[in-house]
């Protein structure tokens, strides 16, 4: 018998409700991410990538549908989420941010303080402990992002396009931090991310949704060899993955776009 | 010594700005650009300041006038916290109460001097209510924005990594609305400071409002425009003292400085 996904998501769709009208973000999303595995969402804007993420987070409740996340840790969390705009207490040093989920969860000080400790040295932040995050960097304040995440030991590490607002050059090297820190973890992790370089330098898989609403298009194996590094961007088996799964996401962007200027029934009778 | 060589470097402006306006002052009544009897000088002016002080008539008017400022703070500032929280966090409420206080709010405080007088008892109390008025509605008003204008985002964030319930508020909404608060109290001192000084001149014999509009009333010019520059003082030390306490309370508000 094959060992229980990690992540299962069984036929989920959300409906957000408004006055006089609802609006389907997501329809029937399957997917399972394995236990270790590096799982890429992609799609167009609207195709409900953060929705999607915000259900597994348990932020936000599915119409319909089942999600499943395998505890095998009691004690941690199922999920730790990395915010796009990193979404961290301004009040609190970078170190009191960090610690934030084990205080409330009541673990002790000493423990608290060793897993800050460890985690800042992880993302390169030892030395800005005690700085507040204005004071940091847009790419600091997501590494400080990222630590707090892990320093949570959750059972799934939910990332929310967590590079989307950093500059080219910051990006880059964030990325391969990640690869790196992902190797030394171990940890099962859902990304989401418009970038499909991003996807395929990061990913095992990539889920490919559709544009409003979100169903699962297609999903991609990243063949590419692990461990990853930003070379394998000039390997032909990159560009021909690229190529095939550009020119399906291309499609959806365009229908996307599409419908966005096309006729809207609603706004016509306002 | 240094240190405040930079410091004075850096904020010559501010600290020329007034020094200039006083020589001016000084030379327009010496030359009778303006008349003495009404426009006295500075140098007169602090010459009678001092014997004020001397003989001890300032420090029981400053005493008590500080000890109504207090009390009256004190009270604005605890109810308009706690009132202000409870609008930011309870809907129902904020929109109860949001058309009384637009109602009550821009009515002159010293007119509910008499309203108050019905309600407890007229003297002391009676000042230090109608002076905590208007603070109150001030501090109430920007706790309640304080609450509104938290980035949502970073709650959501709080409640993901488990902040919920007391603790939400303890370690999430109470320190996000700080930085509105303090400017709540910053004004709301500044306003009770005014409206002390008013309620002193037309029902009090004590006080900073009373020593001046005894002054004027019995042409002691010097010694109202000495209070004058009394008041003024008391005004600045509150505003500057109570910024630098937020800067020290929140060294995590960034643009704390430069206000």
């Amino acid at each position: 018998m094959p060992p229980a996904p990690k992540v299962l998501v069984n036929e989920v769709s959300v409906t957000f409700e408004s006055h006089r009208r609802s609006v389907l973000a997501l329809d029937r999303i399957s997917l399972q991410a394995q236990a270790g595995e590096f799982l890429c969402v992609v799609g167009p804007s609207g195709s409900g990538k953060s929705t999607l993420l915000r259900v597994l987070a348990g932020l936000l409740r599915q119409s319909a549908g089942e999600v499943r996340i395998e505890a095998d840790h009691p004690g941690s969390p199922l999920t730790a989420m990395v915010f796009q705009e990193h979404a961290l207490l301004p009040w609190r040093t970078v170190r009191d941010n960090v610690t934030f989920g084990l205080e409330n969860r009541g673990v002790g000080r000493a423990e608290r303080e060793a897993r800050a400790r460890e985690m800042l040295a992880m993302v390169g932040l030892a030395r800005f402990a005690g700085h507040y995050p204005h004071q940091l960097s847009g790419g600091m304040k997501q590494r400080v992002g990222i630590a707090r995440a892990l320093a949570n030991d959750p059972e799934v590490l939910l990332m929310d396009e967590p590079l989307a607002a950093l500059d080219a050059q910051t990006r880059t090297i964030m990325q391969e931090e990640l690869l790196r820190i992902w190797a030394a973890l171990g940890k099962t992790v859902v990304y989401v991310t418009h970038s499909l370089e991003e996807a395929l330098l990061l990913g095992d898989r990539i889920v490919l949704l559709s544009a409003r609403p979100g169903r699962v298009s297609r999903i991609y194996p990243v063949d590419l060899g692990r461990p990853r590094g930003l070379e394998v961007r000039a390997s032909p088996a990159y560009g021909a993955l690229l190529e095939t799964i550009w020119a399906r996401l291309r499609e959806e962007v365009v229908r996307a776009m599409a419908e966005d200027r096309g006729p809207d029934p609603d706004r016509a009778s306002a | 010594m240094r240190r405040f060589g930079r410091w004075l470097a850096e904020h010559s402006i501010a600290v020329g700005s007034p020094l200039v306006l006083l020589g001016a002052r000084e030379w327009a009544s010496a030359t009778g650009l303006l008349r003495e009897a009404f426009f006295p000088r500075p140098s007169t002016i602090a010459v009678h300041l001092r014997q004020l002080g001397a003989d001890g008539t300032l420090w029981g008017h400053l005493g008590a006038t500080l000890v109504r400022i207090g009390w009256a703070f004190a009270l604005a500032a605890v109810l308009g916290v706690g009132i202000g929280l409870a609008m930011g966090l309870w809907r129902g409420l904020r929109e109860g109460l949001d058309p009384v206080f637009a109602v009550i709010y821009p009515i002159p405080s010293i007119l509910f001097l008499p309203l108050v007088g019905f309600l407890v008892p007229p003297g002391e109390i009676a000042v230090v209510v109608t002076t905590a008025v208007t603070s109150f509605f001030l501090i109430a008003f920007t706790t309640t924005h304080g609450v509104r204008q938290i980035d949502r985002l970073v709650v959501e964030a709080a409640t993901h990594y488990g902040a919920r319930g007391w603790r939400l508020f303890t370690a999430v909404l109470l320190p996000g609305s700080l930085p509105s608060i303090f400017t709540g109290l910053r004004l709301g001192l500044g306003f009770a400071l005014i409206v002390v000084v008013a309620v002193e001149i037309v029902s009090t014999s004590r006080g900073l409002g009373a020593l001046l509009w005894l002054s004027w009333q019995i042409l002691k010019v010097e010694d109202m425009y000495a209070t004058f520059f009394v008041i003024a003082l008391v005004g600045a030390v509150l505003y500057y003292g109570l910024a630098a306490l937020q800067a020290r309370l929140l060294p995590w508000v960034q643009d704390v400085a430069d206000r």
